[in-house]
């Protein structure tokens, strides 16, 4: 987990639990706009080179690619499911935000192609500005990416699905992921999902269309699990975080809800994953983490998300072992 | 565990908008690959491209957004055909609607004032609505679809890219079969065919310069091939429990009967040379159909036209083949529609209902002389009669997605 409250899940948990809130910035690149005193969450620094265990295929990650690899690593290696389950019978369920390529990547490629008459000329951008962008912005740029390099990194070969760029659309992972195992299609599931919400494009988007409240302010975030039967956690003699008992997501005509939002800010995509993440760590805490239980979150795309997660009880149930 | 029907099939595609044109020019192999004519490409390397060019008829909200993302236009002009086809007026509890998009629009024209690329301008006269929004979220097209025809229980966007269409399928006919929904629309939609699609594309060297090939200038297995055309469109369908369109007296199309995805975990933009995830993908949908592999009589496949996808795609055929793949037909309808990326699993769906419904499968006109390593029986020069039950589609995806559908002729007697 990558959260602005800590670089790992320990530390964010840690921070919850000591009633942290986020730290907060303003972007530079709203700097004279109507936005000059918008807020965006601030995130901690880390080492994904260090975390990941080396710079194999950082050039292609966007931000968000990064936050993600890195938290499913985190996830992964909890788990050791590469030394548990054969590759192809790992599943990976996952989500991303809206798209977030890098500004700094973006614009050199627009200067370049700006006409005499000052404005944007398709033959100048054929001719001079594809010569000068680098090939690998598409990477950066598709939506699929931050999970699929996971997948690479992780060395998973198994069923797939991901979705974007909201809350419910993580959700739809998380339950995916959930039925996954439970059915026995795959006997470990890597679940999660990255968001840039404080990309200044997303900032100015959200703004506009009105989907922050007030006082709230976005995030980036990310957060992957590891789900796997109770059995196969046990015998391999893993620590079980909790137990999943249930999951849904469903449509809601009620306002927006995530409990994460005044102290984290608003991660979207990112935040059901850092939720059930949370909630999952709460119930292995003496003391638990103060409101993330009951599992309840509802996102812009009006999708409500529901988890129970318990003590372990029932071995027949699924359980989250990362 | 119930079967799954397809009861409803809309698509907009660059060889025809509705199932029977579609249908008509795949049979006749009647190419849509032509000179791009959405944007000045004449300093592009890349000048072809598969584009939609008839008008759709589209609600005044609809058609507002689909000026500036043509794709949102796509996938609501063929939900509107497959609801209508199924006979089905509204989503709501029980539905399912689940759409596979690749990337969000960029407008380049958008992001240059005074100028110059000047972010600050740029997010001033959006947020004063001089400009409109500074992004089209991917699930705009699904939402779009949810307000003018109802919200179903689930509506997801899958942007598994070239393989989001058929995941989106097949999450679909899973629901289904599981008795989790009663109705399931789904299928993919896109549109690269902008300067920054067809430049990154261009930049990945993924895309064919031998543009004066035009029409035949995509060449799945073919020894000229030279790399992919991109087209556009979108292709919906409503898939609903078999029993119950029967009962309904619905018409069924075919039978939605197996599917299978993988990932390759080997590189962005190069599929495994082994063909391991492609080969995966086939057996998993096989196994999932509970078929062997001499079941199959037709397969659609990836078939790209670059020099890496056709002669893997083509070797993991064989594998899983065995024995009996000199026996099955292969059709590469992108051929003739260029490649529609997320929208290309579900197009291609639609192209295997071709055999199922009409009984012929569709040619690959620009195959000439096939490549070594591309040995398979290729459906070459015109379209050939079907004879058989079932019909296999791959769509493998840049990231090393793979999906893999199997469907099935239905004839009311099995």
């Amino acid at each position: 987990m990558v959260t602005s409250l800590g670089a790992t899940a320990a530390a964010t948990c840690e921070a919850w639990r000591a009633g942290c809130v986020a730290r907060r910035r303003t972007l530079e690149e709203l700097a004279g706009t109507n936005l000059k005193h918008a807020e965006v969450a601030g995130m901690p620094e880390f080492d994904a080179a260090e975390r990941l265990g080396g710079r194999r295929m950082i050039k292609y990650m966007s931000e968000a690619a990064l936050l993600g690899c890195v938290a499913a690593h985190e996830a992964c290696e909890d788990a050791r499911i590469r030394e548990r389950f054969p590759p192809e019978r790992i599943g990976l369920f996952a989500a991303t935000g809206l798209a977030s390529a890098s500004l700094k990547d973006l614009l050199p490629m627009i200067r370049e192609s700006v006409g005499e008459d000052g404005r944007f000329s398709c033959r100048l951008f054929g001719k001079r500005s594809l010569a000068a962008t680098n090939p690998l912005l598409s990477f950066k740029i598709l939506a699929n990416m931050p999970p699929c390099i996971a997948s690479m990194i992780e060395g998973i070969k198994g069923p797939n699905l991901i979705f974007t760029p909201w809350e419910g659309q993580t959700a739809a992972a998380l339950l995916e992921a959930w039925r996954a195992v439970a059915t026995g299609e795959v006997d470990c599931a890597l679940a999660g999902a990255a968001d840039n919400a404080a990309h200044p494009a997303t900032v100015v988007y959200l703004k506009q269309s009105g989907l922050l409240a007030d006082g709230e302010y976005p995030s980036a975030g990310a957060a992957y699990l590891v789900m796997e039967p109770a059995a196969t956690a046990r015998q391999n003699a893993r620590h079980i975080y909790a137990q999943i008992a249930a999951m849904d997501t469903r449509p809601s005509n009620g306002t927006t809800y995530n409990p994460l939002a005044l102290r984290m800010g608003r991660s979207f995509a990112a935040a059901p994953a850092i939720l059930l993440a949370l909630a999952c760590r709460s119930l292995d805490a003496p003391d638990g983490l103060a409101g993330i239980l009951p599992v309840r979150l509802c996102g812009v795309d009006r999708q409500e998300f529901r988890a129970e997660v318990g003590p372990v009880a029932n071995p027949c149930r699924i359980e989250e072992t990362a | 565990m119930r079967r799954v029907a397809i009861t409803g099939f809309g698509v907009v595609s660059p060889i025809g908008v509705g199932r029977e044109a579609f249908w008509d020019a795949l049979e006749e192999g009647q190419s849509g690959i032509g000179p791009i004519t959405r944007f000045d490409c004449s300093t592009f390397d890349v000048q072809l491209a598969g584009e939609v060019k008839e008008p759709l008829e589209l609600p005044e909200t609809v058609a507002r957004v689909a000026a500036e993302d043509p794709k949102v236009g796509f996938a609501y002009a063929a939900c509107a055909a497959a609801l209508t086809g199924a006979g089905i007026e509204r989503l709501g509890p029980g539905t399912l609607l689940h759409l596979g998009v690749s990337l969000e629009i960029f407008n380049l024209e958008k992001a240059v004032c005074n100028g110059k690329p000047d972010f600050k301008t740029i997010a001033e006269r959006s947020l004063s609505g001089v400009e409109g929004p500074l992004q089209i979220p991917l699930d705009t097209g699904a939402s779009l679809i949810c307000d003018s025809f109802g919200r179903p229980d689930r509506a997801l966007t899958n942007c598994s890219a070239c393989a989001a269409g058929a995941q989106a399928i097949g999450h679909g006919f899973r629901s289904i079969r599981a008795g989790l929904c009663e109705a399931a629309v789904c299928g993919g939609f896109d549109s690269m065919i902008n300067p920054l699609g067809v430049g990154g594309f261009q930049l990945l060297g993924a895309l064919t310069t031998d543009n004066a090939r035009g029409p035949s200038a995509c060449r799945p297995f073919d020894a000229a091939r030279s790399g992919a055309v991109l087209g556009e469109g979108a292709a919906v369908f409503v898939l609903e429990p078999l029993e119950k369109a029967v009962a309904e007296g619905k018409q069924v199309l075919a039978e939605v009967c197996g599917y299978g995805s993988t990932l390759d975990a080997y590189s962005l933009s190069a599929p495994d040379p082994d063909g391991d995830g492609a080969a995966r993908s086939m057996m998993a949908a096989l196994e999932d159909a509970a078929i062997g592999p001499d079941a199959i009589a037709h397969i659609n496949a990836h078939g790209t036209g670059t020099r890496l996808n056709d002669e893997i795609e083509a070797a993991a055929v064989r594998r899983v083949f065995a024995g009996v793949w000199e026996h099955i037909p292969v059709s590469a309808t992108k051929s003739v529609t260029g490649h529609l990326i997320a929208a290309a699993g579900a197009v291609e769906v639609g192209a295997c209902l071709l055999p199922l419904v009409r009984g012929l499968m569709p040619p690959n006109p620009s195959l000439d002389r096939v490549a070594q390593g591309c040995e398979l029986a290729h459906v070459m020069g015109k379209a050939a009669p079907f004879e058989g039950e079932y019909a296999l589609s791959n769509s493998f995806g840049f990231g090393g997605q793979n999906a893999t559908l199997v469907l099935r002729k239905f004839d009311g007697r099995n």
